[in-house]
């Protein structure tokens, strides 16, 4: 990309700059993405199977939060009711296993079930802004869960498990939902990266320093919020089918529960709202406290809300955006760079004494 | 031939304080026009209401002849309308490229290396290109105000709305100013300009309209309207800059 776009550009010696995207090399980010991609993707053999379905989970909150952080990092929409796609993902799949569908090949089906969703919902929810929409979506999401539990056909309030999946071994099981989970995860942040990167993500960027300034140089900053809802919606539908796939059971009280909102949240707080790499960090950050916590009874989430209130306060772009606030470091680089050709070698020297665009024309 | 823009029985009014009474006037494609009127004159939202970001409470706006009047500022950038703003509204935590790239591909509707080139040459023509990798948001006012007109620029407009760009510049920093929009308009580019700092506005119109009290008092020949009694009148004791000009 980088390249021809400097030979194209014919006016006023521009040729002699390229336009790259980040400031450095790209090319060894991507080795290292399809390194750790590669080694998740191992790790059913590699560790105990308890390990296994932590990974997952945090697979699947790492799905959510990358979701949540595009549209309030992003798109500048506080949302409290994304555990209304959850819920809905779940009850997707549900009702597709019920129906005879495979449940894994039926998790990119519920998302996109989301998605439609979202859209009409979208509609009445975007005519609110700010603490209004937080609420709105909330008020959604108890109305999608009210409407499931008062049908008993996919178990109302008691919930329902999921057919489908018992003709595999626990161990088949444990390997097939781990793949589903990484496949999402990564299909998630890749899509997440894909959008910034975008002329979308260049929108987004611009309606969140200056809204005024970003319509008037051609933004259409409706449609750009509605594409992220609709992206974010289709995302959080993907982790509630996981977790309808992992769990085997799907309780409306636990898929609709305003608490994966509230990991979400907290974990792209802490990560670090606004980065790609915010959210992986801030679920790993979750885990390992979790992990290392949760047998400490209700200590752990007096432990979580101090850390929360103290990151906030302190480290207001969280652990990922401090500690590169000097570094400058991008695992994920959305930015646009103009400099001279990358490859040095490829231009040919100029003769000393010819003018610079004799050579370029 | 449609004219570019045209206004017709443009009334805005806010509260109390009536800001258009009845404006109407129409701009040929390639034309400059200044627009030169005492504070409060309603200069600035009569621009809002060209880009779409007033809503007049009477009247229209036409663009090549269609009600455009209806449509918000990003539909009427992408038919063609540029503007800067008064107090520059730059995206702060984007480079200075990135700003320019956002006009050229939304604005201009320009992809990949085609929104490259026209953001280049935007930043080429108001000399803003040494500081491509920079944060707008630790521009100087001058490299801001740079960066206000390259921006609209790069939505590779027909008609630019120019508001106040040359305040708060040096004579030299001017006349660099001067020269970009010329330039523009020498490419085609029809021009409106609000500026209070009048011997910029005379390098480049041909045309002025004097704004006050809601009302059109003056337009036609820039010297001829600023010499007219009723102009003078408006101006006297409100604007120095302007009366000194004048006399």
């Amino acid at each position: 990309m980088s390249a021809p776009a400097g030979a194209e550009l014919g006016s006023k010696g521009a040729a002699a700059r390229g336009v790259t995207r980040g400031a450095r090399s790209t090319t060894g980010l991507g080795a290292l993405w399809v390194a750790v991609v590669a080694l998740l993707a191992f790790m059913p053999y590699l560790v105990s199977q308890a390990d296994t379905s932590i990974l997952l989970n945090f697979f699947v909150l790492l799905t959510m939060a990358t979701m949540w952080n595009l549209l309030a990092g992003y798109a500048g929409m506080v949302s409290i009711g994304q555990q209304a796609f959850v819920g809905l993902g779940a009850y997707g799949v549900l009702v597709l296993a019920d129906a005879g569908f495979n449940p894994v090949a039926a998790i990119p089906v519920a998302a996109v079930m989301c998605a439609a969703i979202s859209l009409p919902i979208s509609l009445l929810v975007f005519r609110l802004r700010g603490g209004y929409f937080a609420i709105a979506t909330w008020v959604v999401a108890d109305a999608a869960s009210l409407v499931i539990s008062s049908n008993s056909s996919i178990g109302g309030g008691t919930g329902k498990t999921v057919p489908g999946m018992s003709s595999l071994g626990p161990r088949a099981f444990e390997e097939v939902t781990y793949w589903a989970a990484l496949a999402v995860v990564v299909v998630a942040v890749g899509l997440a990266y894909a959008l910034l990167r975008s002329r979308l993500g260049l929108v987004l960027a611009a309606v969140r320093d200056n809204e005024v300034g970003a319509r008037s140089a051609g933004a259409r900053v409706a449609t750009a919020r509605r594409i992220v809802y609709l992206v974010a919606a289709l995302g959080c539908g993907a982790a509630g089918a996981l977790l309808a796939v992992s769990q085997l059971n799907v309780q409306p009280a636990s898929v609709f529960g305003v608490q994966w909102s509230a990991e979400m949240i907290f974990v792209t707080m802490i990560g670090g709202i606004g980065t790609i790499e915010g959210p992986v960090l801030g679920t790993i950050v979750f885990f390992l406290l979790q992990q290392n916590l949760a047998h400490d009874g209700a200590w752990y989430l007096i432990i979580f809300g101090s850390l929360a209130v103290a990151i906030a306060i302190w480290a207001p772009r969280g652990l990922w955006g401090t500690a590169t606030s000097r570094l400058r470091v991008q695992l994920f680089p959305v930015g646009y760079h103009v400099g001279r050709p990358r490859r040095t070698r490829d231009v040919v020297p100029e003769p000393p004494a010819a003018p610079p665009a004799a050579s370029t024309t | 031939m449609a004219p570019l823009l045209e206004l017709v029985h443009v009334k805005k009014r806010f509260g109390q304080v009536t800001i258009a009474e009845d404006v109407s006037f129409a701009v040929e494609p390639g034309a400059a026009v200044g627009i030169v009127g005492p504070n409060g004159a309603g200069k600035t939202t009569l621009f809002g209401v060209v880009s779409g970001d007033v809503r007049p409470d009477a009247g229209d706006v036409l663009l090549d002849g269609r009600v455009v009047s209806r449509l918000d500022p990003a539909a009427r950038c992408r038919l063609g309308i540029g503007r800067t703003y008064q107090v520059p509204r730059p995206f702060d935590k984007m480079t200075v490229f990135e700003n320019v790239l956002l006009a050229a591909q939304q604005g201009a509707r320009a992809r990949g290396p085609e929104s490259y080139a026209h953001a280049l040459a935007a930043l080429d023509s108001t000399g803003l290109a040494p500081d491509a990798n920079r944060l707008a948001g630790s521009l100087g006012l001058l490299a801001r105000k740079r960066l206000e007109l390259a921006r609209a620029l790069a939505t590779q407009p027909r008609l630019l709305l120019l508001d106040e760009v040359a305040g708060g510049l040096t004579d030299l920093e001017v006349g660099e100013l001067v020269s970009v929009v010329r330039e523009a308009n020498e490419r085609g580019v029809a021009v409106i300009w609000i500026e209070h700092v009048v011997r910029a506005l005379l390098a480049t119109v041909d045309r002025l309209l004097c704004l006050a009290g809601g009302e059109v008092i003056g337009d036609g020949d820039p010297r001829e309207v600023l010499a007219s009694p009723r102009v003078r009148e408006v101006y006297l004791g409100t604007d120095a800059a302007v009366g000194e000009s004048v006399t």
